[in-house]
């Protein structure tokens, strides 16, 4: 008997909706299983060989072991969300209290809790994984957190009822970016040696998530329906308009592709269109292709810039951010 | 020629005379089938049923020659006007704390003094009385327990207001004092430690926890008046409920007893036969809920002397202390507050 897929690439997709990760086959979209791994899951990625998934609605994450079996990891406080890797432990913000549960991958316990401003989301890991930089929805801040300390080191202010979503550090890395959801703007700040902020600028209607490439910014203004993009200190715009709900930017042949939550499509930013099965909410790189879940439609597909659709599969409820292993 | 009998009847015909009422026997009811009568209030604190602690006023008047009456309220209502002898007990008297290493917990030496300093014996059987029944007089109420009072305590359903006994006024007489050794009931409280050691387990396969603050408090609402200043987090314990304490009472009485077990049990789905934790800001208003919860037949209620003041404050590790926000289990509770003005029992945000 042979098992399926062997070899092959396949997809981890949290169904928050059914409290499931779909296994789905990267290369034709088969469905080879389903893991039940609590209430609400909405990321996976995948550490020491464990598949690690954070469910929001539970004071826990799970992980499927590399023997297969599915342990839960308490963190203590609710909304488990967002992974970053750093230092060789697991790092998940937990989204609904004022905490970063670290994880020990390998033993899969967890080592501990570093306070941290409220409602954290977004996790950016800075050069070296020596330090990571958590972003609070209820206190305006970045929070500076030393990996080996596993200790806040610094706090920036990223301004006056600021609600931070989406933090990530640019490719060289020294410089780190925020997203300010409620001042509709994007913040620059220094990632060595003061974490001083250095620029900011404004954004479209209701931003989110942020993509910084080699040269430039990019921050997707949902209400708006523009993509900002920016050089790396926030100055030389250029608004990118005409979507409906753009949501995130993924890179695939030579392109940069927004990926649209009100609009079947997906549209690069030189004026490429590729048709999609439905909306996207969340998507991930598989090579030249993107993986597509399409939260309200309960299907994920994998889409290719030259070649369109290549498959669509029906997954359960509410499919969202996926890991390819 | 003197009456031998028991005046409390007689008491109570003059009061239904006085009101109006003694007409109707004569068939002059116009104008007063709704009049309530002092005697009327009086009656309506009268404790039905199964639940505990809790005496009206017609119990009161049966056994007050039997029972020290210990009063609640703030100084200035007590000299007003109060049950005739009753021994008034400051409240920053019983809500002293003290560090254990692990948090705060009851300063019971301190609180067994001012118990002394008011001449109370440990057996002495006691009523307590407020304004209604509000946060002070759970407090002293808890105290008492704290201290491990031996004798019964009890307390007044409906506050000093429906007391149509005699009152006494002015300055309270000296009572002496007396030795009162505490015997501290540590099985009433938790500290900090203790949670810090469950986060994560509760209302779920460790302790049930009750958010006793106003939902606004509890939520962290930016900009609410409901939050404390002086603290530096807002939000509540991962994994609490929220029923306010408020609800425990309406006008100056206790809830209706099959209407807190709906909002505990029902609602809140909490297992009386299992521990359950109370919180508030500090340590009064949550002893609300102590009372109210033991009081309908739960067994082990646990008060958090800290409070949130402590949790929210800590200096050292508050990763062991974590703080939620995003969570929204709320019981809606419509509890209403008598006690008239903010010098009573209500003053005290606890």
């Amino acid at each position: 008997m042979t098992s399926p897929n062997p070899g092959g690439s396949i997809a981890a997709v949290p169904c928050e909706g059914a409290d499931e990760l779909v296994i789905l086959d990267v290369d034709t979209g088969d469905h080879l299983g389903s893991i039940s791994v609590g209430p609400d899951p909405v990321h996976a990625t995948t550490a020491a060989g464990s598949t690690f998934v954070a469910t929001m609605g539970d004071r826990a994450v799970s992980a499927v072991t590399p023997e297969g079996a599915v342990e839960r990891i308490e963190t203590g406080v609710l909304g488990p969300s967002h992974f970053a890797t750093a230092g060789g432990n697991l790092f998940v913000s937990c989204s609904a209290g004022d905490s970063l549960s670290v994880i020990d991958p390998v033993d899969r316990r967890l080592l501990g809790r570093i306070p941290v401003g409220a409602e954290p989301h977004e996790v950016a890991t800075g050069p070296a994984e020596t330090a990571l930089y958590v972003g609070s929805r209820r206190e305006g801040r970045v929070d500076v957190v030393s990996v080996p300390d596993r200790s806040v080191v610094d706090s920036i202010d990223i301004g006056p009822n600021a609600r931070v979503q989406g933090v990530t550090v640019g490719p060289d890395g020294d410089r780190g970016y925020a997203v300010d959801q409620r001042g509709t703007r994007v913040v620059a700040f220094e990632t060595t040696p003061d974490h001083s902020v250095q620029d900011t600028a404004a954004v479209g209607a209701d931003p989110y998530d942020l993509v910084v490439t080699d040269r430039r910014v990019h921050v997707p203004g949902r209400d708006a329906g523009t993509v900002h993009a920016f050089d790396r200190e926030l100055g030389s715009v250029t608004v990118h308009d005409g979507f409906n709900r753009p949501v995130d930017l993924l890179a695939a042949d030579d392109s940069l592709w927004v990926l649209d939550a009100g609009r079947a499509g997906l549209v690069s930013l030189t004026g490429r269109f590729v048709d999609t099965p439905a909306p996207g909410l969340a998507a991930s790189s598989a090579g030249d292709r993107l993986l597509l879940s399409h939260y309200d439609d309960s299907l994920v597909s994998l889409v290719s810039p030259t070649e369109g659709v290549v498959w669509v599969s029906e997954v359960p409820a509410r499919p969202f951010g996926a890991v390819l292993v | 020629m003197t009456d031998d009998t028991d005046p409390t009847p007689t008491r109570r015909a003059l009061l239904r005379a006085a009101a109006g009422t003694g007409a109707v026997g004569l068939g002059s009811t116009a104008g007063c089938v709704n009049v309530i009568t002092p005697v009327d209030r009086a009656e309506r604190t009268a404790v039905q049923g199964n639940v505990g602690y809790l005496v009206g006023v017609p119990w009161l008047a049966d056994n007050r020659d039997d029972v020290v009456v210990l009063d609640a309220r703030n100084r200035e209502r007590f000299r007003a006007e109060r049950i005739y002898g009753a021994r008034h007990v400051p409240l920053d008297r019983v809500t002293q704390q003290h560090e254990t290493g692990r948090g705060l917990a009851p300063d019971t030496d301190t609180i067994a003094t001012a118990f002394a300093d008011r001449g109370l014996d440990p057996t002495d059987d006691v009523v307590v009385y407020g304004a209604s029944i509000g946060s002070r007089v759970t407090r002293v109420v808890f105290a008492l327990e704290a201290v491990g009072h031996e004798g019964a305590v009890r307390v007044l359903n409906g506050g000093f207001d429906p007391w149509t006994g005699r009152v006494g006024t002015g300055p309270a007489g000296s009572t002496g004092s007396t030795a009162y050794e505490p015997q501290p009931n540590e099985e009433l409280w938790c500290t900090r430690g203790w949670l810090a050691e469950h986060v994560g387990s509760f209302n779920a396969d460790g302790p049930a926890l009750i958010d006793c603050r106003s939902p606004e408090a509890y939520l962290g609402a930016a900009g609410s008046a409901a939050l404390n200043p002086e603290n530096d987090r807002h939000g509540h314990l991962p994994g609490a409920l929220n029923v306010h304490w408020v609800g425990n009472v309406a006008g100056r009485q206790l809830t209706a007893p099959g209407d807190l077990v709906q909002m505990y049990e029902g609602e809140g789905e909490l297992d009386r036969d299992e521990p359950t934790v109370v919180y508030g800001d500090k340590n009064v208003n949550p002893t609300s809920t102590w009372l109210t919860l033991r009081a309908v037949g739960f067994e082990d209620v646990r008060l958090y002397d800290g409070g949130f003041a402590e949790w929210a404050n800590v200096d050292t590790d508050r990763g062991r202390h974590p703080v939620e926000t995003a969570t929204n289990v709320v019981i809606e509770t419509d509890g209403e507050l008598g006690g008239e003005d903010s010098s009573g029992d209500f003053s005290c945000t606890g």
